[in-house]
């Protein structure tokens, strides 16, 4: 074995590098993967949804009618978000495993990491133009709405006799209030930062588990338990918890799972609450957090598992 | 020519740790092996005997529980060691929305390929695999020989030094088996080394300079496959125009007789690699 022993010297090479056109490579081909799997018919189908929601509640006072359509439209996108993320990313794995398509890709001179953040961009590329051409159908149908209700109610003030200016401009005011505002944006915004993060984690358990099931499901009871994030923090702080078994299995699990209800505006922008610059700010730092925190700990797993 | 071997493989062992109540499983044990550069090695063995477990240690797919693999004398835990590496898998399947050309443009962009030299390097293995027509033909259509050409030619698109074969011609009809085995002797011709794993066993005697047997996690034999398929307790004589009874009685004669019959040749028949590949694996399991 004169030969290996030979071999065995060290030989000084250049080590590959990050490479952020590498990654480019991999989250294009990736959401390209993905717009194949029949996405655009469902984003389709969503936006038709919107529309028909949109004009859909006729009986009601034009404040409560904007403020329904904005909750029941951005709580679907946050459904549509997180289930897309969840599941594409479940998939992207195991189908490149199956495929050997991995076998491929990483038998070139390609980093895991840079594999997997090309993986990671693809879904959140594909997720924030949904998101984008979702908005501005939403931005379109609410400007719309905005306007054919404000003419609505002048012209039951005019009838009633009571169109004063001061009457005008308050019905102005509160339909402005409740119509497309930048709001509506960083609403849209907090959905792509939630799905954001709850993709990570499924990209995390996709590296960990052997099934596609098993990170859907685990994926899902995460989310879930993320936006009750609060009470299990609450239960782990109170002093009167007599069991410390229970209380370290919550402190894990609140460890564990990200608390998703930072991202929850919906109901503040359907109240017409104004959303502060601070708070996207700090939302966005949260989940830029959390991201790199979950982007990390699967490079661990992903750079040892055996393929 | 550099003397480091373009693969070596010392005292391999992998073992894969078993899952809820299952026991560990060793796939290969104390396994070495040198490939050479410029030469076509054949890794071959039957179905578990190891050979795709030591293959995915040489590219990093694998870790190996002992032992080491270099690549060009880089081990192949750094990823700088799949500089010089094309692979094509066992039934590769490659992205079914893009195209041939856009399938090569892809992996050459994962090894830092741009621009013309990028298109002309496809181009290049597209010609060179027989894949020109089928350049902008979706991948999804593609019959599974040109899916194993397509396979090498992305094996190749960066130039490397080594190609790893698994199973090259699996599920491939005869014709295009034929002309997958002709790539890997116009490889040769080429300079690139190429090791490979096949259980066409005819094949891989047309165009391996040296083959190791493995059966059951180990190397059983390995060598030259000249020296490997010789018999060395027997003779071989080749005649020309020999009647039949100067057959019976040829021993005797042959260096009396003269005129129209002559020894052509003598020296050590050769049995086939298939032959010795059976003779091999099916030797009593060592403890």
């Amino acid at each position: 074995m004169s030969e290996a022993t030979q071999s065995s010297a060290a030989v000084n090479v250049a080590p590959v590098r990050f490479s952020p056109r590498r990654v480019w490579t991999l989250a294009y081909a990736t959401m390209t993967q993905l717009m194949r799997m029949k996405i655009l018919p469902f984003l389709l189908l969503f936006c038709v949804l919107v529309a028909a929601m949109g004009f859909g509640f006729s009986t009601i006072n034009p404040e409560q009618q904007l403020s329904q359509f904005k909750t029941m439209s951005l709580g679907v996108l946050q459904v549509f978000s997180i289930v897309f993320g969840i599941v594409a990313t479940a998939l992207l794995l195991p189908k490149d495993l199956d495929d050997r398509t991995l076998y491929t890709i990483l038998s070139k001179p390609v980093p895991r990491f840079d594999y997997l953040l090309g993986k990671l961009l693809g879904v959140l590329m594909l997720i924030a133009s949904g998101l984008v051409i979702i908005d501005a159908v939403l931005s379109l149908i609410l400007w719309l709405q905005q306007s054919m209700l404000f003419d609505a109610a002048v012209s039951q003030l005019h009838s009633e006799k009571q169109d004063t200016p001061e009457a005008v401009a308050q019905m102005r005011e509160i339909v402005a209030r409740q119509g497309l505002t930048w709001n509506l944006h960083w609403a849209v915004w907090a959905i792509f930062l939630k799905a954001a993060v709850v993709t990570t984690v499924a990209l995390l358990l996709s590296c960990i588990a052997s099934s596609t099931l098993f990170t859907i499901v685990i994926a899902f009871c995460i989310t879930i338990i993320g936006h009750g994030h609060a009470m299990i923090r609450e239960f782990v702080l109170q002093p009167n918890l007599s069991s410390a078994s229970v209380r370290i299995a919550s402190f894990l699990l609140a460890a564990i799972c990200p608390d998703l209800a930072q991202f929850d505006v919906v109901d503040s922008v359907a109240n017409g609450e104004v959303i502060p610059w601070t708070a996207v700010y700090e939302m966005t730092g949260i989940a830029a957090l959390y991201m790199t925190v979950y982007l990390f700990v699967t490079h661990l797993v992903f750079v040892e598992k055996e393929l | 020519m550099s003397d480091t071997p373009a693969v070596s493989v010392n005292h391999l062992t992998k073992v894969f740790k078993g899952s809820l109540g299952k026991g560990a499983f060793r796939a290969v044990h104390d396994v070495s092996l040198t490939v050479k550069p410029g030469e076509v090695y054949g890794l071959i063995g039957p179905n578990g005997s190891g050979k795709s477990t030591t293959m995915k240690v040489i590219l990093g797919l694998l870790n190996a529980t002992e032992g080491d693999t270099r690549i060009f004398g880089i081990p192949s835990t750094e990823v700088a060691s799949r500089r010089s590496v094309g692979f094509l898998p066992e039934n590769p399947y490659f992205y079914k929305h893009l195209n041939g050309r856009e399938t090569l443009h892809f992996y050459g962009k994962l090894c830092g390929m741009t621009g013309d030299h990028l298109k002309s390097r496809a181009e290049e293995m597209l010609a060179l695999t027989g894949l020109e027509d089928a350049a902008t033909r979706r991948v999804g259509g593609f019959s599974k020989g040109m899916l194993q050409r397509l396979g090498l030619a992305q094996a190749l698109i960066h130039e490397p030094q080594l190609l790893v074969l698994d199973e090259p011609t699996a599920g491939v009809d005869p014709s295009g088996s034929r002309i997958i085995r002709d790539l890997i002797i116009e490889f040769r011709s080429r300079g690139i080394t190429v090791l490979v794993t096949s259980h066409l066993l005819e094949q891989m005697q047309e165009v391996c300079d040296r083959v190791g047997i493995m059966a059951h996690g180990r190397m059983v034999r390995e060598g030259r496959l000249d020296e490997l398929i010789a018999v060395e307790n027997q003779t071989e004589m080749v005649l020309e125009n020999a009647s039949p009874d100067l057959l019976a009685k040829i021993n005797a004669l042959v260096k009396a007789e003269g005129g129209g019959t002559r020894l052509l040749r003598s020296g050590h028949p050769r049995t086939t690699l298939e032959r010795l590949f059976l003779e091999a694996t099916n030797e009593p399991k060592k403890p």
